[in-house]
């Protein structure tokens, strides 16, 4: 039996739940000290004076480091890369300017992790304090184009202004989306420790195990080879353990001034400014539609902060290039404005969870002003060429999403007039979006070694945030080695591995699946050849395509002989044998075929008109993630994905203190992510089906897709329960009452 | 964090003792709220003492006439699940399951819940931004800064912080007592001036002295205590702090309003007793929405919101009137 395609539970899953798997800051290090970051009270200016005499003095510390005696740093390369990924540009301890609330200004080692804390508190810092500069509708004005980074900035395709003017019907409107941050349960985490020939280890809490090695090479000025970084488990990643940030570097040097292994651990609180964020977006977004609901035109704008020092750009607005089709066009822009705060980076789900607010919000309102059922809407605006660049797409199950979800749904049943369906007081909402998320090709490596007690591993430089990379790896392997899924272990997480691909943008099942496939088909094929040509070779004279692999066992059927793989490695005097593969793919955007993942999510909502709480009710998500690998872990995917898009519909924002420019609702209790309790049962299918363009398993990106268009399925549920359309994330009780 | 001594002590004399001579030692029961200040650099108390152990203080008592008297150091778990509170004073068992998680109900005590210091952001900031509670005379960064979750009552410019506290605005509403032992011996503190407003000393949350340790709360046998309710509304579903609660307590006769005890949640630097919409409410007919409604409103005139909440004040009274309903109906 194939183990793709079996609801397999977790390989890790006893390791997790019992506390046995070792997080970064879990892995013991002999001899590693301490350090606690100081980080600026004010957001804007500099420091004028550090008085570190105290906390010199404190018990336990080994070492005090400000601008003053910190090392210089290699600046971080330009252009931004993937391949070199460094989180925000500005590097930390170099010079006396503060840019933004929770820099790092000091950095205090020693012996116990309260020890460097408590003699952090004891740094007395004098500030130059100018005004910051704060994100809001206020600075829209002050909107610039940013250089490109990853995406075109600006697309155009037809004239969208004309298609819109020539609608019957037009919609514009502005959608806002608040500042959220990640959250990881696993705060980030560093050890870094340098062995005596000057190779630098680094224990690590990251996504990008290759970028962390590359970026943390060209700042220390070390030649590549001689960094190794390990991550075995994260506890949560959602893109803000992608790229490096500052508290990885100042791990580093500090470990070599003082030639001790130095961890640093970041606070909660410190996990709300000296890693990344997803920022706030103003969006526009103005529709043209004929009476029918078929869009004429489509313009998508969005305004998103970014730091003084660093321009990253959140895409809120790409997904509209390539959603639905408008005859007359589609352009896109996006400007940034800015402003006093760190960088922000990807956060789950970068760039398309946040277009989809405006635009999936927006169809919704097109369907009222047209008339037509929102599924309807949708399947009329059904595209199977990608309206940006041309070409088909290689496969696109919308259809198949929006019709089998809205069945399990019960759409039918839905009334559409705006506070028509009640239970008992609480007015009852359902609403439905779309979603579209993009599909990386990127290369990876990968090796499978046979044992000789019939066993196999897979060696390969991925990463396990969370979404079950050890399972879903052995179920590939098993199927290509014919052994059963418990006879594969994975290692994966350590930078001297095969190097395989940053664990973000949902790519690892179809890139770095299809290195391991090509490794474990590698080395079976060298297993056949054995048996073919090798020492008392069983199945001499045979032709490769007679002979079959299944249950650790290599079969010629036609002269009704067999050979194991233990049995095979042993009469060849083997204690192994090893099989490399590189997945080598074009980019996606560069092949033939436009390939995506796409979904269709219908919601259900509770509204209490008195209070204006909502709850969830119940939800349905249909996707098209082409062939599912382990629909066990896929659902899993799916849920977290629901339950993060529930935190962004009806919870999530981090608020920033007009004054002072500092985000002031710092830990669990300031900001409120999605209990048990606010999670009704989700329903999950899966309509997608093998597709070839994305990667030789038939798979396509899920993890992302699914937290993309709950929110705008939410708050179209709210317009549906309630009348009132809110265009403004989150959905709190004052915007109902 | 800050480097702190810890001891503990079986009797309370020598409790009472250390804590008056020492302005530096703080109480530790349950720990769920000042663990949390000290991480925060909210709290910097150079000793502990560890009162868990001190004797007698975890019963919770029922009088054949229907009083209660809940030990300090009863968790709030042991007191929500307590068969005399859930039946005679359904109010108490409400507002303390709403509260916390499961995990922290079981560590708190009903002492230290009363002690819990404000949720403002502002207060609880690791890196220390102004706060008149935290630092007298540093300002207070609320008062126009993000102040949604903030006061509508009682607040001054000085500080505009509420009590987070739900079984605190039950046992106002019901005319609790606190009973406090100090050095000169044993008093009871009505419950609604055990908190106090923050007018100019905002950093203290309530009249205990030093030397001062609770004892117990006591709850008076009262009519309306078998028809009362709490409700809350919040943000999300569970784990999490009242944007407005309310504790309602009836009595009815003939379907009308024969008393009533109001108290809210969520809007005032303590709970917030309605004593004019107590009044109005007599005589009132259960089921007349817009009478109940307009006797609610009787206690709103001297709402004052500020740039981020004004919709507490809205929706309070609804909070008020559904609570006030519910209670009606089971008295």
């Amino acid at each position: 039996m194939n183990a793709i395609g079996q609801a397999i539970s977790r390989a890790d899953g006893r390791l997790k739940v019992t506390g046995a798997a070792r997080y970064t800051a879990d892995i013991p290090v002999t001899g590693a000290v301490h350090a606690a970051i100081v980080s600026s009270t004010i957001a804007n200016g500099r420091t004028v004076s550090i008085d570190t005499k105290a906390a010199e003095k404190a018990p336990g510390v080994l070492a005090v480091f400000t601008h003053r005696n910190m090392p210089r740093m290699n600046p971080t390369p330009k252009p931004w890369s993937h391949l070199h990924p460094h989180g925000q540009g500005y590097l930390p301890l170099q010079d006396d300017e503060i840019h933004y609330a929770g820099q790092p200004i000091a950095l205090i080692v020693g012996e116990t992790l309260d020890q460097a804390t408590y003699a952090g508190t004891l740094i007395m810092v004098a500030y130059g304090e100018k005004k910051p500069v704060v994100f809001g509708q206020q600075t829209v004005n002050e909107a610039v184009d940013p250089p490109q980074f990853l995406w075109p900035v600006n697309s155009s395709v037809g004239d969208a202004r004309k298609g819109i003017a020539a609608g019957a019907v037009k919609i514009e409107q502005t959608y806002t989306t608040p500042d959220r941050h990640h959250n990881q349960m696993e705060p980030h985490a560093t050890t870094a420790v340098w062995d005596a020939d000057g190779t630098l280890t680094l224990y690590e809490t990251t996504q990008h195990i290759y970028g962390a090695k590359a970026l943390v090479a060209i700042v220390l000025g070390l030649p590549p080879e001689k960094i190794n970084v390990v991550s075995h488990f994260l506890g949560g990643g959602f893109g803000g353990k992608a790229y490096v940030w500052p508290h990885t570097l100042l791990a580093a040097v500090a470990a070599k001034e003082i030639k001790r292994p130095v961890r640093i651990q970041l606070t909660r609180a410190q996990m709300y400014s000296m890693v990344g964020h997803q920022p706030a977006t103003i969006q526009t977004v103005s529709l043209g539609a004929d009476r029918d609901g078929k869009l004429t035109g489509i313009h998508h704008q969005s305004i998103s902060p970014t730091p003084v020092f660093d321009s990253y750009i959140e895409y809120a607005a790409m997904a509209t290039r390539s959603l639905w089709a408008a005859s007359g066009g589609i352009s896109t822009t996006h400007k940034v404005v800015h402003v006093n705060r760190n960088t922000p980076t990807a956060m789950r789900s970068p760039h398309e969870a946040l277009g989809h607010v405006a635009l999936e919000s927006a169809m919704d309102e097109l369907a009222y002003a047209t008339g037509v059922d929102p599924v309807v809407l949708r399947l009329r605006n059904d595209t199977e060429i990608d309206p940006h660049s041309g070409r088909p797409f290689s496969t696109r199950a919308m259809r198949q999403c929006l019709t089998e979800g809205a069945a399990r749904f019960g759409w039918a049943k839905r009334t559409p007039e705006p506070r028509s369906m009640r239970d008992g007081r609480y007015l009852i909402g359902q609403g439905v979006a779309a979603a579209i998320y993009t599909h990386w090709r990127w290369p990876a490596k990968a090796r499978v070694t046979l044992n000789r007690d019939g066993s196999a591993i897979v060696e390969s430089g991925m990463h396990e945030i969370g979404g079950g990379t050890y399972t879903v790896m052995q179920q590939v392997a098993a199927d290509a080695l014919g052994l059963p899924a418990e006879k594969v272990t994975v290692r994966l997480g350590d930078t001297r591995l095969p190097m395989s691909i940053p664990s973000i943008g949902s790519a690892t099942m179809a890139n770095a699946g299809a290195s391991v496939m090509l490794a474990a088909k590698a080395a079976r094929d060298k297993a056949i050849a054995l048996a073919l040509t090798g020492r008392d070779a069983p199945f001499s004279g045979a032709a490769v395509q007679d002979v079959q692999v299944g249950d650790g066992t290599l079969t010629l059927a036609r002269r009704n002989q067999n050979i194991t793989y233990a049995e095979l490695l042993a009469r060849n005097g083997l204690s192994e044998l090893a099989a490399d593969a590189a997945y080598d793919p074009v980019p996606e955007h560069e092949g033939p075929k436009a390939i995506f993942s796409f979904g269709a999510v219908f919601a259900e909502v509770r509204v209490d008109p008195e209070f204006g709480t909502v709850r969830l009710n119940r939800f349905v998500g249909a996707y098209d993630a082409g062939l599912i690998i382990n629909p066990k872990t896929a659902r899993s995917q799916a849920i977290g994905g629901i339950t993060w898009g529930v935190g962004q519909a009806l919870l999530e924002q981090s608020e920033t203190d007009p004054a002072t420019g500092r985000f002031i609702n710092r830990n669990y209790s300031g900001y409120l992510v999605p209990t048990n309790a606010d999670i009704p049962e989700l329903d999950v299918l899966f309509a997608g089906e093998f597709d070839e363009e994305a990667s030789p398993l038939g798979a396509k990106g899920l993890g992302e897709l699914t937290a993309v268009s709950v929110a705008p399925a939410i708050v179209n549920a709210v317009y549906h329960a309630t009348g009132k359309r809110i265009r403004d994330l989150p959905v709190t009780v004052e915007k109902l009452l | 964090m800050h480097p702190f001594a810890f001891s503990s002590t079986d009797d309370p004399a020598k409790a009472i003792a250390a804590h008056a001579d020492d302005p530096e030692l703080a109480f530790i029961a349950g720990g769920t709220d000042l663990l949390g200040l000290i991480k925060d650099r909210a709290a910097q108390p150079a000793r502990l003492l560890d009162i868990n152990r001190l004797a007698d203080m975890a019963r919770i008592e029922a009088s054949p006439d229907g009083a209660l008297r809940i030990g300090a150091m009863a968790r709030m778990s042991d007191v929500a699940a307590n068969a005399d509170v859930r039946r005679r004073v359904p109010v108490i068992a409400e507002a303390l399951v709403f509260a916390a998680s499961g995990q922290l109900r079981n560590m708190a005590s009903i002492g230290g819940n009363i002690m819990q210091r404000t949720r403002c952001a502002y207060f609880r900031d690791e890196d220390g931004l102004p706060c008149n509670k935290r630092r007298p005379g540093s300002g207070c960064s609320a008062l126009h800064g993000v102040n949604r979750n903030h006061a509508i009552f009682g607040w001054s410019d000085n500080c505009v912080a509420t009590n987070a506290s739900d079984v605190a605005v039950a046992f106002a509403a019901l005319d609790a007592n606190v009973i406090v032992r100090g050095r000169s011996g044993e008093r009871s503190i009505p419950f609604t001036e055990f908190h106090r407003l923050p007018a100019d000393t905002p950093e203290r949350d309530n009249v205990l002295d030093r030397g001062d340790l609770i004892v117990a709360i006591e709850v008076p046998a009262r009519a309306e205590a078998r028809g009362s309710h709490y409700l809350k509304v919040r943000d999300r579903q569970s784990y999490e702090f009242a944007l407005v609660s309310a504790a309602a307590a009836v009595t009815v006769e003939g379907g009308r309003i024969r008393s009533a005890r109001l108290a809210l949640g969520g809007v005032a630097h303590k709970p917030w007793r309605l004593a004019a919409a107590e009044t109005a409410l007599r005589r009132a007919a259960l089921d007349d929405a817009d009478a109940l409604r307009s006797a609610i409103a009787a206690s709103f005139s001297d709402a004052r919101p500020l740039a981020h909440n004004a919709f507490k004040v809205e929706l309070a009274q609804r909070v008020a009137l559904r609570a006030l309903q519910i209670a009606g109906a089971r008295a």
